[in-house]
């Protein structure tokens, strides 16, 4: 247990290392940084609507980032969340469009099926070639993750386009209102309900089950895993498809709503934010848990920040990239003891 | 046709020229995932710098200091504080890409786009029509391109510090006891990366604009390292892969005024993604190892000793 604690006080103290090297940019910036602290702590907790902004923002983060956790956990390193999110979201918004007579809750469902099913073709295809051909998935998952965005922009431009749109960038048609789960402040008890079953599920399985025992024991070693008569493809594929429906859901959610319509390139940050958010959250389910409440609250935080300071937001994509950037480090003594977990499914 | 070609070398210009980047990087055995970040702080630090000094040079030199520190900075961490490659490179992308913007906001105060009276000089200009469309009006790091594709295939092919390289990213226990320090090299090219990767970045904001724009490399840093990969990690190889990604960008951008009609530009630039998908899958196939293997991040894996 020790190992454990050590753990999470090593990833804390890179969090805070990175806060404090960003907050530093800022100062140097000649921005106040208490201000922009206490524009942060309104922005997600106490101005009004503040505290759902949060929960709405960390729902997709949630969830794509249990995928990334199921990935990693099996030492494959699925990094293309943002593309099955497109597609999840583009799929659910067919069905919809397509669909608009049809009896509500079967149309939601029907959506969300789609989504998962797209979801997880987006991330199958990478782990099929993974499994078989051994194919680097990092490379793999990174590429169908543009060509998924790219989809998103021909829909939204192309055939989905709303004709009587007037804005800068392309946006399909709305949905009817029917089929929203939630109101556009993204935050319902339905919606709520989903994401915490959603989270509940993925914890029996990965702490409760044989199958979730068998991917932890294929992250730590595949050779030995294999040996024990593990059959590591299967397992591969169920990984991957697994991570590939919890981003294509997210996308559904985000859909049926917050979102009611897709625009181009919307939530640009999300894919590459909920691997930061699994990685902080040391690919724990409730470890993520945690750290997709922290990121929803920054998300948030950063849409209300203008009200207080004229901080730029890119400087939410900086803070996101520094975390990244330092919260695998590993230091001298938690490396030696735990040059299985932390190492292995990390690099794939 | 000419102003497609032309098109196509000023497009694949800047993808050549971090895709060196990249291959110096791949043969240290580095997945280097950052290029696109180190890239956008090239292409920024010259038009800040070159802008406040009214020099394109310094804002050049600047742009490499500022990138190969960076790089330093990228070394520290994968190498001796031990964390992931990838994630990291990811990390070094958007540091690139949301400090630059910040950058953008915080110092000048402009959101969007910074234009500037600094330009690279073009040697050859004033075509308007016939084959000397192609050759016109491009800046003198475009000359110069084909000229460092051929020295990073000399140092990586005939030197040395090349053979180290290769052995480094291979197989890192034979560099140790033939007396190399692998850490040592690695971080010389990530230095040269970085370096090359200031030199793409510069071409994009003041050799074939003249403006730095929020996010301008868009994707640039990784369709380079995807030249890398579909190049097999060779500097010619990587150098056609940027020209053939470059081509077909020039052709996503023609389609755009001819041939909507028919194919969807989205569908143009697909290209490169589709076709790394396959490229990585074949290498495979072909070298019966996987891509793992061959890039290793070899010691970056093993235990510390």
């Amino acid at each position: 247990m020790t190992g454990g604690l050590q753990r999470v006080a090593s990833t804390v103290l890179l969090v805070v290392v990175s806060f404090m090297l960003t907050a530093l940019i800022l100062w140097v910036s000649g921005y106040r940084v208490g201000t922009v602290l206490s524009g942060i702590i309104q922005g997600s907790i106490t101005a009004t609507g503040a505290a759902t902004s949060t929960i709405r923002w960390t729902i997709p983060l949630l969830l794509i980032g249990l995928g990334v956790v199921i990935g990693f956990r099996a030492g494959f390193f699925n990094i293309g969340g943002q593309g099955q999110f497109y597609v999840g979201a583009c799929s659910a918004l067919v069905v919809s469009l397509g669909w608009r007579e049809g009896p509500v809750p079967l149309v939601i469902m029907c959506g969300m099926i789609a989504a998962i099913l797209a979801g997880m073709a987006w991330s199958l295809l990478p782990g099929y070639l993974r499994v078989q051909f051994g194919t680097d998935e990092v490379l793999t998952t990174l590429m169908m993750s543009f060509i998924g965005a790219l989809v998103l922009q021909y829909l939204t431009a192309g055939p989905l386009r709303n004709p009587s749109g007037t804005g800068q960038t392309a946006a399909s048609e709305r949905i009817p209102e029917a089929f929203r789960i939630t109101d556009s402040s993204g935050v319902s008890v339905t919606a709520l309900l989903l994401v915490g079953g959603v989270a509940v599920l993925v914890w029996l399985l990965l702490e409760r089950t044989r199958f979730g025992l068998t991917m932890t024991l294929v992250g730590r070693n595949p050779t030995m895993a294999r040996w024990q008569g593990i059959d590591v493809r299967r397992v591969g594929l169920g990984t991957f498809a697994l991570s590939g429906a919890l981003s294509g859901l997210a996308g559904a959610v985000e859909l049926h709503g917050p979102g009611a319509r897709l625009v181009t390139g919307f939530s640009p940050e999300v894919g590459f934010t909920a691997v930061v958010v699994a990685l902080v959250g040391m690919l724990s389910v409730w470890g993520t848990v945690v750290a997709a409440v922290f990121f929803g609250g920054l998300q948030s935080a950063i849409l209300f920040l203008p009200i207080v300071t004229d901080l730029p937001p890119p400087a939410l994509v900086l803070l996101h990239g520094m975390v990244a950037f330092l919260v695998t480090i590993k230091f001298r003594a938690v490396r030696r003891r735990r040059a299985g977990l932390a190492a292995k499914p990390v690099v794939g | 046709m000419e102003q497609v070609l032309a098109t196509t070398l000023r497009s694949a210009a800047p993808l050549v020229l971090v895709a060196m980047a990249g291959v110096f990087a791949f043969r240290a055995g580095i997945f280097h995932l950052g290029l696109e970040g180190l890239m956008i702080s090239g292409a920024f630090t010259t038009v800040a710098i070159g802008d406040a000094t009214g020099s394109v040079e310094l804002g050049i030199l600047a742009a490499i200091g500022v990138c190969m520190t960076l790089s330093a900075v990228y070394w520290w961490v994968i190498g001796p504080l031990g964390a992931n490659v990838i994630i990291a490179g990811l990390g070094l992308t958007s540091i690139g890409l949301g400090g630059t913007a910040f950058a953008l906001g915080a110092i000048f105060d402009i959101r969007g786009s910074m234009f500037t009276d600094v330009v690279l000089p073009r040697p050859v200009r004033g075509a308007t029509s016939g084959p000397g469309v192609i050759i016109s009006e491009h800046s003198i790091l475009v000359w110069i391109t084909p000229l460092i594709v051929l020295v990073a295939w000399i140092v990586l092919r005939r030197s040395r510090f090349g053979l180290r390289l290769a052995a480094v990213g291979e197989y890192p226990f034979a560099a140790r006891s033939a007396g190399v320090n692998p850490s040592i090299v690695r971080l010389q090219a990530l230095l040269i990366s970085g370096a090359l990767c200031a030199l793409g970045g510069a071409e994009l904001s003041v050799g074939a604009l003249r403006n730095f724009t929020e996010n301008m490399t868009n994707g640039r840093g990784f369709i380079a390292f995807v030249a890398v990969i579909f190049g097999a990690w060779h500097p010619i190889g990587a150098a056609l892969a940027g020209l053939f990604f470059g081509f077909a960008d020039a052709i996503g951008i023609q389609s755009q005024i001819n041939i909507t009609e028919r194919v969807p530009r989205e569908f143009v630039l697909m290209i490169p993604f589709v076709l790394t998908i396959f490229a990585v899958w074949l290498g495979g196939l072909w070298r019966r190892r996987t891509l793992e293997a061959e890039a290793g991040y070899a010691e970056l894996r093993e235990p510390d000793y």
